[in-house]
C-alpha cells in the first residue's frame, strides 16, 4: 500500500503575487476568478464505471447546470477534466494528450478510488495507480463509485478553491514539468512525447519555473520531433 | 485618323511584334507593352465611356459591294476595357517566372502570347463592327482565335477545342442564315436599315431572327443547351490563357446579344411576342433559359474536383446572371447585368490566376491533392479569398453590387420564381467556392507541400491589382456604374440613376460606401476586443483534437473528397447528364442524315455525283 | 437624419443587440432546463461564460486565419446590427434593405468557415460543409418569404416596412402562409434542433467549434447572442410590425425566439438530406402559395 498521506488533497498555499499597481486590478481579478469558478465546462474522460454517476448529476435530478457546470465535447472547450475510473497505461497516454490540449486554467478531478490508488486494480500490471503522479490533480472524489451528491460536493469544493485563488495546480504542471514528465517516461519509455510543446507554452506565458526543465526534458528533447506551428511566410 | 484607328493599329502592331519575337525570351514583355499601349489609347477614348458620341474609324472599305463600317460606342468601349484589362493582366502573369516554367515543360510561351494578342485584336475588331457583315467576319475571326488559344496545349485540349469549333461553326451557320434573311428583306446589312425595317416585321420573323442570331451568340456565351464545350475547352487552356478566356472571351456572345436583341430588335418587341398556348413572352422564355443557365452549370461546378473545371463551370453559370439582368429590361436590372460583366471578369481572372499560381507551385489543380497552403502562399490566398467573396456575391466585394441589382430588379418587376432561381444559383456558388478555397488553402498541409513557397512577384502583382480593383469597385461601384449608364444609353435601355456608393432609391437603395465603412468599423472593434484579451499561441496542425488519438504527418487528417456528402445524398441522383445525352442524339442524327443523303445521291442519282466531278475536273483543267 | 444621430445609432445598436442577445441565450437555456425539468443556469450565466472564455490564460490558435475568422464572425454581426431598425434607432437601414442584410449576415458565417478551415480538423470541415448545406436548405424558403414580403410592401427598406405595418396591420395577419414559412426558415437559421446536424456533438465533436477554446469560443458565444437577436428582430420586423416602443418590441422578439426554442428541445435531430427534403417541401410550398396570394 502506498502512503495515503501523500495524496495531495489540499495543495499548499502559493505565495501571493507582487502587488498590482492598478487599484482596479484586484476587482478585475476577483471578477475573473468568480467567472472561472461559476462557469466550468467539463470534459468527462469516461475511463471506467464512475462515468455512470455523471448523467444523473447533469440531468433533472441533480442538475449541475444551476452551478454553471456543463458537459463539453473537446478538450479545447473544456475547463475540467474528469477522469472517472481506472487508468490503464494506454488510456493514460490519451488522458495526458487531452489534458495538454486543454487551455489553462484547467482542473483535473479524479473520480472513484481507482484514480486515487488503483482501487480494485491495485495488482494490475497495466494500470497507473496514482493519477497525481502524472497530472496535477486538483481534487479526488473517492468512493466506488461516488454518488452524484458526492460529485457535486466535490465540484463545489473546487469552485470554492478557484474563487479563493488558493488552488492552482495547473501552474504546477508547467513549473514542475520535469517531475511529471519523468513519471510519464518511467511508464511509457524514453521516446514518449505529446504533440503539445509544454515547455514552449510555459515560456510563452511566463509560467516556467526552475523545475520546468531538467534531466527528463533533456531526454524528451533527445527523442522529440518538435512540432513547430507553420509560420506564415511570404518567401 | 481617329483614335479608334490608333487603337486597332496598335493592336495589329502588337500582333506583328509578338509574331516577330515569338521565339525570343522577351516576347512576353513585347506583348505586355503592346497591350499596355492599347489600354492607354483606350483611356484616351474614355469620353465614350461617359456618353460621348460614337467614334468612327477612317479605315472603311467595301467588300462585295457592302461598306464595312468600324465604329466604337459606349458599349464597345466598356467591353474593350474589360478585354484589354484581362489581356494585359494575363500577359503580364504569363511573362516572368511562369513563362520559364512553361518553357521548361517543353512548350512555347511565345505562341501563347501571340494567341493572346490575336484574341485581343480580333475581339477589339468585333467590338468595332458597325454592320452585320463586319460583325460576321470579326465573329469568325474571334472563334478561330479562341480555337488557336484553346488548342495550344495539344493532347486533350485538342479534343475539347475541336468540340468548341464544331459548336462555333454550327452557331456561325445559324448566324449566316439570319444574315441571309436580313439581307433578303432589307437589301442591306446596315444596322440602320435593319432598325428601320424591324418595326414592320411580323412576330414570327422577329422570333426567327432572335433565335437564329441568339443561337450563334449563345454558343460563345455557353448558354444552355450550347454550353457543353466550354468547361472542358477552357480548363485545358494553359494558365493565363484560361484566365483571359474565362474572364471575357465568352462575353463576346453577350455583346452580340445586347447588340442584336437589345439595340437592334429592342426588348420591347421580344416582350410583345407571346408564345402560343402559354402565358409567357419570348423575353420570359429567354429569361428562364438564363435562369437554368445559372442553376444547372453552378451545381455541376459543385461536383467538380478540379479547380479549373470548377471555375470554368461557374463561368457558364455567371453568364446567366448577366443575361437575366439585361433581359429584365429595367434600368436597375440591366445595369446589374452589364455591371456583372465587369465584376465577374475581375473575379474570374483573379480566381484563375490564383489557381494557376497554386498549380505553378504544387503541380496540381486536383482539389483532393491540396490543402493547408494558407501559411505557404498567403498572398495567393488573399487573392483567392477576394475572388470567392466577389464570385459568391457577398459584401463588400463588387460581385455583391451587381447581383444585388439583379435581385432587386426581379423583386420590383415581380418575378418571384426567377428571383428564387437566381438565389439558388448564388447559394450553389457559395457552396462550391468554399469547397475551392477550403480544399486548396485550408485544412491540413500535406507533408510534400511543406517546402512550397509563395508565387513569384510577376504572378502575385497581377493578382493583387485585380483584388484591389474588386474591392474598390465594390466600395465605390459608382465608378463602373458611370460606364454602365453610358452603355444603357447607347443600346436604348432605361438609364440607371446612381451615386458613387450605389443606387439611391426611396424604397430600398444601396450605399456601399457607408456599409463597407461600418463593416470595417465592426471588424476593427472586434479585432480590438480580440487582441486586447488573452495572448494566444499558435500550435502545430497535428496538435489537434482527434478523440485522444496521436496524429502523425503520414496519415491524412483532412476532409476534402465528396465534400457535400449530405447534399449529394439528396440531389445526387438529379444529375442525369441529360445534355450530354441530347448532344449525342444531335450528333448521331446529323451523322445519320449525312450518310443517308450521301447514299441517297449515290443510289438514286448516280449521274449527279459523276456530273459534279466532271464539272470540277473540267473547271480545274480549263 | 443628421450625422450625429446616425453615428450614435451605429454605436448603440450592437451594444443593445448584445445585451438583449445575452438574455435570449439565458432564455434559451432556461427553456431547455424547464422542458427537461431542471432548474437551469443562474441569471448571469451567459455573461459569466463569455468572461470565463475571454480570461483563459493560454489560448490555442491555429494561425492567423483562425484569429481573423473569429474577428470576422463577431465584426460582421456588429456591422449587421446597424442594418436592423429598432424602436428609436434606424441606423443604416435606409442604406441597404432586407436583401443587403441577408447577404451581410453571410459575412460572419464566411469568417467562421475560414477560421474553422484553418484549424485543420476534419470534424470542423464536415461541420462547415453541413452548415452550408443547411443554409442551402433554409435559405430557399427564406428568400421566398423575403420576396413575398418585399413585394407586398413595395419596398426593401425595413424601417418603411415597419411604418407600413403599423399603419395597416401586422404582416403575419396579411400573409399568414409566408409567416409560417418564415417560422420554418427561422428554425433552420438558428441552427437548433431538429436542424443542428452540423454541430452533432457526439458524432463530429461539435463540428465547427471543435478546435475553438478560450476567446475563440468566447467569440462564438458572443456571435450566438447576435444571432438570436438578429433572428428575432428580423422576423418581428417582417411579420409582427416591428415595435412602437421598447416594451412591446421586447415582448415580440423574445416571443419569436421562444417559439423555435420550445420546438427545438422537444425534437431529435434530422439528417442533412432529410432536412433538405423537409425544407424544400413544406415551407417552400407554403411560401409559394403565400406569394401567389400576395401577388394575385
Amino acid at each position: 500500500m502506498s502512503d495515503l498521506s501523500k495524496i495531495p488533497i489540499h495543495t499548499e498555499k502559493h505565495a501571493p503575487e507582487e502587488a498590482r499597481t492598478n487599484p482596479l486590478a484586484g476587482v478585475f481579478d476577483e471578477l475573473v476568478r468568480f467567472a472561472q469558478s461559476r462557469s466550468m465546462y467539463m470534459l468527462h474522460y469516461c475511463t471506467g464505471c464512475g462515468a455512470i454517476e455523471l448523467p444523473p448529476a447533469m440531468t433533472s435530478r441533480f442538475d449541475m447546470e444551476r452551478l454553471g457546470i456543463q458537459p463539453m465535447v473537446t478538450p479545447r472547450q473544456a475547463d475540467i477534466l474528469l477522469v472517472t475510473g481506472y487508468v490503464s497505461v494506454k488510456t493514460l497516454k490519451r488522458i495526458i494528450l487531452t489534458y495538454e490540449q486543454m487551455p489553462s486554467p484547467k482542473y483535473v478531478i479524479g473520480i472513484c478510488s481507482c484514480t486515487v490508488n488503483g482501487g480494485m486494480y491495485w495488482q494490475s500490471y497495466a494500470t497507473a495507480k496514482k493519477l497525481s503522479e502524472y497530472l496535477p490533480v486538483d481534487l479526488y472524489i473517492a468512493g466506488c463509485m461516488p454518488r452524484p451528491e458526492a460529485v457535486i460536493e466535490g465540484m463545489r469544493a473546487l469552485m470554492a478553491n478557484i474563487q479563493s485563488g488558493e488552488t492552482e495546480p495547473w501552474k504546477d504542471y508547467y513549473q514542475r514539468y520535469d517531475y511529471y514528465l519523468g513519471n510519464q517516461q518511467h511508464l511509457f519509455g524514453d521516446n514518449w512525447q505529446t504533440p503539445t510543446d509544454v515547455i514552449g507554452q510555459a515560456q510563452h506565458y511566463g509560467l516556467a519555473g526552475p523545475e520546468t526543465e531538467g534531466e527528463h526534458t533533456r531526454i524528451l528533447q533527445q527523442y522529440q520531433q518538435p512540432l513547430v506551428a507553420h509560420k506564415l511566410r511570404l518567401k | 485618323m481617329s483614335l479608334l484607328d490608333a487603337l486597332l493599329l496598335t493592336a495589329l502592331g502588337t500582333l506583328i511584334a509578338t509574331l516577330a519575337t515569338v521565339r525570343t525570351r522577351w516576347v512576353g514583355y513585347v506583348a505586355s507593352l503592346g497591350l499596355g499601349l492599347q489600354l492607354l489609347v483606350l483611356f484616351l477614348l474614355a469620353p465614350l465611356g461617359y456618353g460621348a458620341p460614337a467614334v468612327t474609324s477612317g479605315l472603311a472599305w467595301d467588300l462585295f459591294g457592302q461598306p464595312l463600317v468600324l465604329r466604337y460606342d459606349a458599349m464597345s468601349w466598356y467591353f474593350a476595357l474589360i478585354t484589354l484589362g484581362a489581356g494585359l493582366v494575363s500577359s503580364v502573369y504569363a511573362t516572368g517566372a511562369w513563362s520559364d516554367h512553361y518553357r521548361a515543360a517543353g512548350r512555347s510561351p511565345g505562341w501563347l502570347q501571340f494567341a493572346l494578342a490575336l484574341n485581343v485584336f480580333t475581339m477589339l475588331l468585333l467590338l468595332a463592327s458597325g454592320d452585320f457583315l463586319s460583325l460576321f467576319i470579326a465573329w469568325e475571326l474571334v472563334s478561330w482565335a479562341s480555337f488557336l488559344l484553346m488548342a495550344l496545349a495539344a493532347g486533350p485540349a485538342l479534343k475539347w477545342s475541336l468540340r468548341y469549333i464544331t459548336y462555333a461553326t454550327a452557331g456561325a451557320m445559324s448566324m449566316l442564315a439570319a444574315l441571309g434573311i436580313v439581307f433578303h428583306l432589307t437589301g442591306s446589312l446596315n444596322y440602320a436599315d435593319f432598325m428601320a425595317a424591324v418595326d414592320q416585321w411580323s412576330v414570327g420573323l422577329i422570333t426567327l431572327l432572335t433565335v437564329l442570331f441568339g443561337a450563334g451568340f449563345a454558343v460563345k456565351m455557353g448558354i444552355l443547351p450550347f454550353h457543353l464545350w466550354q468547361a472542358g475547352a477552357y480548363a485545358e487552356t494553359p494558365g493565363p490563357g484560361m484566365a483571359f478566356l474565362g474572364a471575357i472571351s465568352s462575353r463576346m456572345g453577350l455583346y452580340g446579344m445586347m447588340l442584336v436583341w437589345v439595340q437592334l430588335i429592342g426588348l420591347i418587341r421580344l416582350i410583345e411576342v407571346h408564345i402560343p398556348l402559354t402565358f409567357l413572352s419570348l423575353r420570359d422564355v429567354l429569361m428562364w433559359i438564363a435562369a437554368f443557365t445559372i442553376i444547372l452549370p453552378t451545381y455541376t461546378a459543385l461536383k467538380q474536383n478540379d479547380a479549373r473545371r470548377l471555375l470554368a463551370w461557374h463561368g457558364i453559370g455567371q453568364g446567366g446572371y448577366m443575361l437575366m439582368g439585361i433581359l429584365s429590361a429595367s434600368a436597375l436590372g440591366s445595369a446589374g447585368g452589364i455591371l456583372h460583366i465587369f465584376n465577374y471578369a475581375t473575379n474570374q481572372a483573379v480566381l484563375l490566376l490564383a489557381v494557376f499560381a497554386v498549380v505553378y507551385r504544387t503541380g496540381t489543380a486536383d482539389l483532393n491533392k491540396l490543402g493547408g497552403l494558407f501559411t505557404r502562399m498567403p498572398l495567393t490566398f488573399v487573392a483567392m479569398l477576394v475572388g470567392i467573396i466577389g464570385l459568391a456575391g457577398i459584401p463588400p466585394m463588387n460581385g455583391f453590387v451587381s447581383k444585388w441589382m439583379v435581385y432587386r430588379s426581379l423583386l420590383s418587376e415581380g418575378m418571384p420564381l426567377l428571383f428564387v432561381a437566381s438565389v439558388i444559383g448564388t447559394l450553389g456558388t457559395i457552396l462550391s467556392v468554399y469547397k475551392l478555397i477550403h480544399n486548396t488553402f485550408l485544412g491540413q498541409l500535406r507533408l510534400e507541400h511543406e517546402p512550397v513557397q509563395e508565387a513569384p512577384w510577376s504572378m502575385v502583382i497581377p493578382m493583387m491589382v485585380l483584388a484591389l480593383i474588386i474591392f474598390l469597385t465594390g466600395f465605390m461601384p459608382g465608378i463602373v456604374l458611370d460606364w454602365v449608364a453610358a452603355v444603357q444609353a447607347a443600346v436604348g435601355l432605361p438609364v440607371l440613376p446612381h451615386t458613387l456608393g450605389g443606387v439611391a432609391d426611396a424604397h430600398g437603395g444601396l450605399d456601399m460606401i457607408m456599409l463597407v465603412l461600418v463593416l470595417f468599423a465592426g471588424f476593427g472593434v472586434s479585432a480590438l476586443l480580440f487582441y486586447a484579451t488573452g495572448r494566444s499561441e499558435p500550435v502545430h496542425q497535428l496538435d489537434n483534437y482527434a478523440g485522444g488519438h496521436f496524429l502523425s504527418a503520414d496519415v491524412r487528417y483532412h476532409y476534402s473528397d465528396h465534400f457535400y456528402a449530405g447534399l449529394m445524398h439528396r440531389i445526387g441522383h438529379w444529375y442525369r447528364g441529360s445534355f450530354l445525352w441530347f448532344e449525342s442524339v444531335v450528333a448521331s442524327l446529323a451523322s445519320f442524315l449525312a450518310q443517308w443523303s450521301a447514299t441517297f445521291y449515290r443510289l438514286m442519282q448516280p449521274a449527279l455525283p459523276m456530273l459534279a466531278m466532271a464539272v470540277i475536273v473540267l473547271w480545274m483543267v480549263s | 437624419m443628421e450625422i450625429g444621430k446616425r453615428i450614435a445609432d451605429i454605436i448603440l445598436m450592437p451594444i443593445v443587440a448584445f445585451v438583449i442577445g445575452l438574455f435570449m441565450v439565458l432564455m434559451l437555456r432556461k427553456i431547455a432546463a424547464k422542458l427537461q425539468r431542471r432548474v437551469g443556469p443562474p441569471f448571469f450565466q451567459p455573461l459569466i461564460d463569455i468572461i470565463k472564455f475571454y480570461s483563459k490564460t493560454t489560448q490555442v490558435s491555429h494561425g492567423l486565419l483562425h484569429d481573423i475568422g473569429i474577428i470576422m464572425a463577431v465584426g460582421g454581426y456588429l456591422a449587421a446590427e446597424s442594418l436592423l431598425p429598432v424602436p428609436g434607432m434606424d441606423g443604416l437601414s435606409d442604406k441597404g434593405g432586407i436583401i443587403t442584410l441577408t447577404y451581410f449576415l453571410m459575412i460572419p458565417s464566411l469568417g467562421l468557415a475560414l477560421g474553422v478551415g484553418q484549424c485543420a480538423n476534419p470534424n470542423g470541415s464536415i461541420g462547415i460543409s453541413r452548415a452550408l448545406t443547411a443554409m442551402l436548405a433554409y435559405d430557399i424558403p427564406f428568400v421566398i418569404v423575403i420576396f413575398g414580403v418585399a413585394w407586398h410592401y413595395g419596398t426593401t427598406d425595413l424601417s418603411e416596412m415597419i411604418s407600413l405595418q403599423q399603419a395597416q396591420g401586422w404582416g403575419a395577419f396579411e400573409m399568414p402562409l409566408l409567416a409560417l414559412a418564415g417560422l420554418f426558415a427561422l428554425q433552420g437559421m438558428m441552427g437548433k434542433q431538429p436542424f443542428e446536424i452540423y454541430v452533432a456533438p457526439a458524432e463530429i465533436a461539435t463540428g465547427p467549434m471543435v478546435e475553438m477554446g478560450g476567446k475563440y469560443m468566447g467569440g462564438l458565444f458572443v456571435m450566438q447572442c447576435f444571432q438570436l437577436y438578429t433572428a428575432g428582430v428580423l422576423y418581428t420586423t417582417l411579420f409582427l410590425g416591428g415595435g412602437t416602443h421598447w416594451l412591446d418590441f421586447l415582448i415580440k422578439i423574445f416571443a419569436v425566439v421562444a417559439i423555435p426554442m420550445m420546438i427545438a428541445f422537444t425534437f431529435p435531430r434530422y439528417r442533412t438530406e432529410d432536412m433538405l427534403r423537409l425544407m424544400w417541401k413544406w415551407p417552400v410550398l407554403a411560401g409559394l402559395l403565400g406569394i401567389a396570394f400576395v401577388m394575385y
